[in-house]
This record gives C-alpha cells, structure tokens and sequence, in this order.
C-alpha cells in the first residue's frame, strides 16, 4: 500500500472505530433509555414542528400546522380539545343551543389574559369581526361561514359589526348561525376562533405577535421566537387551569423530517412531528413502541377535470381509472403499509362510515376486467390508448405514489399517464383556473365531520377545483345544511357521497395517517384524527439515557 | 486609501440598483404568486392581500416604492412569514451566519494555511502527500455527507456535541456545523498555499535571500508569505460572502436558523421582498468583501497602487 493510501485507510478507520466506540447497548435506543415512574424533576419538552411552517402567529392569520401547534399552547377558544381530541369545555364552562340549533349561547368562566387583565365575551366578538373582515386579509376569513352574515362581511357586503356573535355581558357569548352547524363545537377549539386581546393589536399593529408584546390566554407564554427557528414557551402561572399543567417549558424546532429523526436518537427532541415513512420499518426495530402511527384527518386524491376532456362528461373512463388502482398494492409497498387505502374521499370519522363502492370488494381479477370493460366503453383500447398528463407538485412521497399509478394503468388498462411534477407555486395556479386534466388533489380536513372533505365537490365551491357540478349532490348537501337531527344530517351526507362515487368525481388513492417518534418518558398523549397533542397535557416522567 | 474606498462604495450603488432592478424582474416574471395557496382565494380577500403589499399598484410603481423604502434603509415586510418584516429576519439570522461562517472561514485558514505552508516546505515527501490526498478527500466529499457524519459520530453515538440547534450561540452548539462547513474551505485553502507557496519559493529573489543566508523559516515568513497570499486573498473575497450569508445545506441539517435557507425557502414561496432583500445582502457582502480583497493586495504587493 502507498503511503497516501494507507493514510486515507488510517483516517476512514480512526472515524469508523471513533463512531464504533459508544456503550455497547446504544445499538438499541431503547435499551438505552430506562424510564421510572416518578415525575421528572425537569418539565421541558423538546418537539419538533416541520420546517417552513410556523409563518404567523396571529390566530387570525396563521394557516399552517406548526403554527397551530404553538397557538394551541399559548391561546384557548371556548372549547378546548381534550387528550383524545374531543372537544371539551374551555373559556366556556358550558353551553346551549337553541331549539332550531341556529342559535348557541356559551358561559364564559372567570379568566385572565397573560398580562392579568380579565377575559371578556367582547374578547371574542373582536377576534371573530377581525378575522372575517377583509381588511385582516386572513385565508381562513371563510372558515367561519357557518356564522350569521360571514361570507357577506368577508366578500364586502356587509359590516363585520353586523356579524352572527354578539356579547351580552361579560360571560356571555351568544353565536347565531346560517344553519344547524353540529361540528361547531370543533371550530370553536380552532385558531380562528380563539380570543384576542385588542389593546395590544391596535399598539403594535403585526408586531403584536412578537414574544415582547403578545398577550395570551393559554398554558404557555410565548417566551422566543426566532423566524424559522426556535420557539420557546414558559408555563402561564395565569392560566385558570395552571395546576394542572405539570410542564414548565417547550421548545418548538421547526426541523426536516430527517433531522428530526437524527435529533431524536440524539437525545434531543422527545416529540417528532413526523419521520420518513421509508424508515418505518427500520424505526420500528430499533424503537419499538416509540414509533406512533394513526388514521389523520387527510386524504391522498387525484382530481379529475369534469370541464376537460378526456373526461369531461366521461364517466366510464373515471371509473375505469379508479377500478384499476391497487391500492393495497399502493400502500403496501409505496407507503410501506402506513395509510389505509381509501375509496372515497371522506376518510373513517367517529360516527361516520363513508360508503364504500361495491367494486372495491371485488377480487382484484374482476375489478380489472370490469375497469377493462369500462375503459374501452370509454372509447379506449390497445389501438386508441388514453393520453393524459398527470401533476403534481414536486415532492418525492409524490412522485413515488404518482410514478406506482401511472404503472398500474398502463398495465391493467394500457392507458399512457404520463406524470408532470411542477414547483407547488406554479402548479396551485393552474389547477384553480381549471387548466388540469388530473392533478393531485389531496386534502386535510379542518374538522373532523364529512363536510370539510364533501363540500369541495359543490357546484361553486371555491377550492372545487376539478369543477365537478351535479344539482342532486348540492340539494343533498343543502339539506345536510338545515338538518338539525345528527343522525339524519349524517345519512344525508353519506347519501351525497355515495353519488360522488357512483360519478368517480375524483380518485381517492389513500387516507394519510400522523406519524410521530415519543419518547417513552413522553405521558399524556394520546393518538387522534386531528393529530392535536396540547402541551398542557403532556408530562415527563423521570428517566436516564436517551 | 480613504478617497480610494468612498469612490469604491459610491460606484457599489450602480451596481446594487442594477441587482435590484434584476431581482425584481426575474421574481415578478417567475409564474405563481406569493400568495397562492391550496384555498384559493375570494376576489376581495386577494385584493385586500394585494393592497396590504401593494401588489395592485403598477410594476413601474411597485418598483419605485421598493426602490424608495430601499433608500431608507427598509428591506419591507415579508410575504411568507406575514407577521415579520425582511429587516427583523436579516437581523435575527444574519448574526447566526456570521458566527458559523466567520469561525469556518477562521479555523480554514488557520489550518488550511498552516497545511499548506507545511506541504509546500517538503514538497514530494510524506508530509506533502498524505494532507494532500486527505486535503483531495475534503474538497470532493460534500457538505451533505460530512454534516450528517460529524453528527452520526459527536452528536449521536459519542454524545459529546448537540446535534443542532442554536442556544444564544454557545460553542457546543457551533462546532460542529462550524467544522463541516470549514472542511472543504480548509481542503481548497491548503492546496492553494501550497501551490502558491511553491511557486514562489522557487522565485529568484527567495534564490537571493537564501543565498544571503537566511534560514528557511525566515525565508518563509519574511520574504515568501506575502506573496503566497495573494491567490488565497483573491479566493477569500466571494469565499467570505458566500460563507457569511449561510449555507442552506448546514442551516438544514444543523437546523440552525440563519438566512441561507430563506434563499430557497423565499425563492419557492415567491417571498419577493425576502428574496431581493437577501440578494442584495450577498451583492453588498460580495462587494465589501471584493473592496478588502482589493485593500489587501495593497498590503501584501507594494506593486499594487490603489489610486489606480
């Protein structure tokens, strides 16, 4: 061996023995980790968020899922979302809805702001009026649609004084609606709806939000926040519900989803917000039950162009499309079995059993031969291929599951799907002016109720972006809207979406599921559709290693 | 010197309203918006949006306005991250940058000097070779593989580094990322010292001083040093730019939360005030560090005259 040579091996051997020589369990890390019983002396917990997120946080304002995260932790609605995800009594103690349930009356408890003022029901008029009115520029000023006059205000029709909330004294928040709204109460725990404390907004303007000047309600106090990193919290000794908030500090790191794994075999984070669903396996042997996976409140969705050929007016052919997946297949070996497959858009909701197609229990061999059946009723064939281009923004979970479904129809079909991934920013654009003929079309739910999955196939829906448009599906959605019984509202519901199948409106592919590393000192989380973990009530228990 | 500098910094104006002007073409022509999202917008809240950032003005006049709050020392709000403005994200990433980068760049040329000067002293031996092949290896392994290494080995099997994150820039946590991001800078560094330096210990004035009788230290550190710097100061200018605004790829992996990743993250989101803003930031740093670059050959070569 030369001496340049030997001097490279010395040097890839000194890294490897120096990596090699660590404690022999820390193979595992969960040999590592002994955790006790007790409570650990020391209340700070270290999560993860995703990168790029956390742009705003103005409740009004902010979108995004790193955001909501700490507005969770440092405001509180009239509802607040229990360990399991339910919503649960908040700033509001109870409630009662009117007769009609066009008209819900909230009771405020006594509470205070972080800076000692008292929270007021007027508290809640402002932040509402400022969330749908136009001038806050808020992407959410349509989320309160189901309150009185809403859409007006925000479409700048109306005064946003003239909105559907009102403060009859201090403890009193009476809401009236459009309709019977029975997911109410889950809006109610949404960021937009939280409380906003006026003086401070009207002194600062958008530097309101900063840690110097924000004033919360929630468990926590905004303590640091630094743009695209760190965002510490400190317990709110303010809180009405202080005692039973046993963690002292979080730490938010907006990180890449690899980085969040390297972080926590380091030691570092004991809460990920996510992992490469790549590595599920891999994780699961060296973490066992620190690997967290459930059903989330998101579909995985092709949209079809119902304006556009080829299918426009073509339901055989959007049929056949979707009769030819495997979706097993798909999630199986693509997904490395994480999600569910999916069948129709709305994905399992408590109370709700969304009606599967009578195809998908067919053995894959017939499900094929009558996709087959359907594609040349289609006006297709061997000789006369479908073309079609398929987008879809630039992600590689994307193009993995896009690359699969393009292979699947091309064998099962002979349909020639070619894949076109676009910069996110580029392709949004199109697809809302309806320029696409098949696009990915995926959706996270803003409550867990059908409607936010079903409303987007109504004829003028904003976000209908594959302009679906069928008169009985709307009726029945309407009358969804003035149905007060539950039960009823919901058989409604599930009546429209059986039609949405029955015309292949979109080609749902699978349901996305949360996925999460915790740490097994990490207590008081439990799994849910909405994938909210309040810090407030999560604790550490005492623990060595890591 | 003084009038030489204030002529420099006078004609950088020219040439940072010509980035100016380009940045803001080439963002208002790139297709999508800053503010499309999954939820398309109703008419009158995009227009509300618009009117916020003055979206709805003409270009000519959007750029005039931008131009004008440039002049005042007003980078402008940011479109991604609504709540905060250009200005408070420079301030509060730019520092994080400067602290890694300005210890990578000092721990390169520490080393990376002092591995060139001491290759170049036995050109051919062992002690020329074996930090050359190492210095080969640093240059073509990328950040991407050292990064995640270095914390492979520190951070998760030693335990003896954090793996990321910025604490009040406390050193722990600036190490490693300070060490990857210098690998390749002290690999390049040492190769060009030792060419450099080889070149001109072979000149016929260090033939002189030798023959005068000096000692090979003296020789060196009097007579050849200046010299064998002149190449590493001209690779130090845009070097030091680059290396100060952040490395998107060790701001990723460390999860540090400098500036460099908005150059990506702003470019992707149409963030164009975050963008111009940070583009004009590297021009700026490129020609500031272009003028000391320029300073420093007036130093090191007598030859050099500024006033030319």
């Amino acid at each position: 061996m030369t001496r340049p040579a030997a001097a490279v091996a010395w040097a890839l051997w000194a890294l490897w023995s120096l990596s090699a020589c660590a404690p022999p369990d820390s193979g595992s890390a969960r040999a590592n980790l002994q955790v006790g019983s007790a409570l650990a002396a020391r209340q700070e917990l270290v999560r993860a968020v995703d990168a790029g997120g956390m742009r705003s946080l103005d409740p009004s304002i902010s979108t995004d899922i790193p955001a909501e995260r700490v507005l969770d932790d440092i405001f509180e609605g009239l509802t607040r979302l229990d360990q399991s995800g339910q919503p649960a009594p908040g700033l509001a103690t109870h409630w009662e809805t009117s007769s009609d349930g066009r008209t819900w009356t909230f009771h405020l408890r006594s509470a205070n702001w972080s800076n000692g003022e008292p929270i007021r029901a007027a508290d809640f008029v402002y932040a509402w009026r400022r969330t749908v009115d136009p001038r806050t520029a808020s992407d959410y000023g349509q989320a309160l649609a189901a309150v009185r006059n809403a859409i007006d205000i925000n479409e700048g029709r109306a005064a946003p004084a003239t909105l559907g909330i009102e403060a009859p004294d201090e403890h009193t928040v009476v809401v009236r609606l459009n309709a019977p709204t029975p997911y109410l109460l889950s809006l109610m725990s949404k960021a937009y709806t939280y409380p906003q404390y006026a003086p401070v907004i009207r002194a600062y303007g958008d530097d309101w939000t900063s840690p110097a000047h924000i004033v919360g309600n929630g468990a926590f106090l905004l303590r640091e926040r630094v743009i695209g990193g760190r965002v510490a919290l400190t317990k709110n000794p303010r809180y009405w519900d202080a005692a039973q908030v046993r963690l002292q500090k979080v730490v938010y790191l907006p990180l890449d989803r690899a980085v969040q794994t390297d972080r926590f075999f380091a030691g570092e984070l004991a809460f990920t917000d996510s992992f490469s669903a790549e590595q599920t396996a891999w994780l699961r042997s060296r973490l066992g039950d620190q690997v967290v996976s459930a059903p989330y409140l998101g579909n995985f969705v092709l949209g079809v162009n119902a304006l556009l050929p080829p299918f426009a007016g073509n339901r055989p052919l959007r049929l056949a499309l979707s009769m030819a997946l495997d979706r097993e297949t798909l999630v199986r070996y693509v997904r490395q079995g994480l999600y569910q497959p999916a069948w129709t858009p709305t994905p399992p909701l408590p109370g709700y059993q969304a009606p599967v197609p009578a195809w998908a229990a067919l053995p894959e061999a017939q499900r094929h031969a009558l996709a087959r059946h359907y594609y040349q009723q289609a006006g297709y064939s061997a000789q006369h291929p479908l073309r079609v281009e398929l987008y879809y923004p630039t992600d590689t979970d994307n193009r993995r599951t896009y690359e699969a479904v393009a292979a699947m129809w091309r064998s099962n079909l002979g349909a020639e799907v070619s894949t076109y991934n676009e910069e996110f920013r580029v392709q949004i654009n199109q697809r809302h002016l309806r320029k696409l003929p098949l696009f990915h079309y995926a959706w996270i739910g803003d409550y867990p109720d059908p409607y936010t999955f079903l409303q987007l196939f109504r004829t003028g829906f904003g976000y209908n972006d594959g302009g679906y448009s069928n008169p009985r599906y709307d009726v029945l959605l309407a009358r969804a809207d003035e149905e007060s019984d539950a039960a009823r509202r919901l058989a409604l519901l599930a009546e429209a979406e059986t039609l949405l199948n029955d015309d292949a409106a979109c080609i749902p592919i699978y349901y996305y599921a949360s996925r999460h590393l915790i740490k097994s000192y990490v207590r008081g989380w439990t799994s849910n559709i909405q994938d909210r973990n309040l810090s407030q009530y999560l604790y550490l228990l005492e623990h060595q290693g890591n | 010197m003084p009038r030489y500098v204030l002529r420099r910094l006078l004609s950088a104006i020219p040439t940072l309203l010509l980035i100016a002007t380009l940045a803001f073409a080439l963002l208002h022509l790139t297709p999508g918006g800053p503010f499309d999202s999954e939820r398309s917008l109703v008419p009158q809240i995009q227009h509300a949006i618009e009117a916020r950032y003055h979206l709805d003005e003409p270009v000519w006049r959007q750029y005039l306005r931008y131009l004008s709050d440039l002049a005042r020392g007003d980078l402008g709000p940011s479109f991604q991250y609504r709540d905060t403005s250009v200005n408070q994200i420079i301030a509060l990433g730019l520092p994080i940058d400067l602290a890694v980068g300005g210890c990578a760049i000092g721990f390169a040329l520490l080393v990376g000097g002092a591995i060139g000067l001491l290759a170049a002293s036995r050109p051919g031996t062992c002690r020329d070779r074996v930090p050359m092949t190492l210095s080969m290896l640093g240059m073509s392994v990328p950040t991407f593989v050292v990064a995640p290494l270095l914390i492979l080995v520190f951070a998760m099997r030693l335990h003896w580094l954090p793996a990321g994150d910025w604490v009040g820039g406390s050193w722990r946590h600036l190490l490693l990322p300070a060490l990857a991001l210098a690998l390749p800078y002290t690999a390049f560094i040492a190769r060009l010292v030792r060419a450099s330096a080889l070149e001109v210990m072979g000149s016929a004035y260090i033939r002189t001083a030798r023959a005068k009788g000096l000692g090979p230290m003296a020789v060196l550190l009097r007579h050849a040093l200046r010299p064998t710097l002149m190449p590493l100061v001209s690779y130090l200018g845009p070097a030091l730019a680059g290396v100060l605004t952040g490395s998107i790829v060790i701001e990723q992996v460390f999860g540090l939360p400098g500036i460099g990743r908005f150059f990506i993250t702003g470019a992707l989101n149409r963030d164009y005030t975050l963008v111009m803003g940070l583009t004009l930031l590297y021009g700026a740093l490129i020609i500031l560090c272009n003028l000391l670059v320029d300073l420093c050959y007036a130093w090191l070569d007598p030859r050099v005259r500024l006033a030319q």
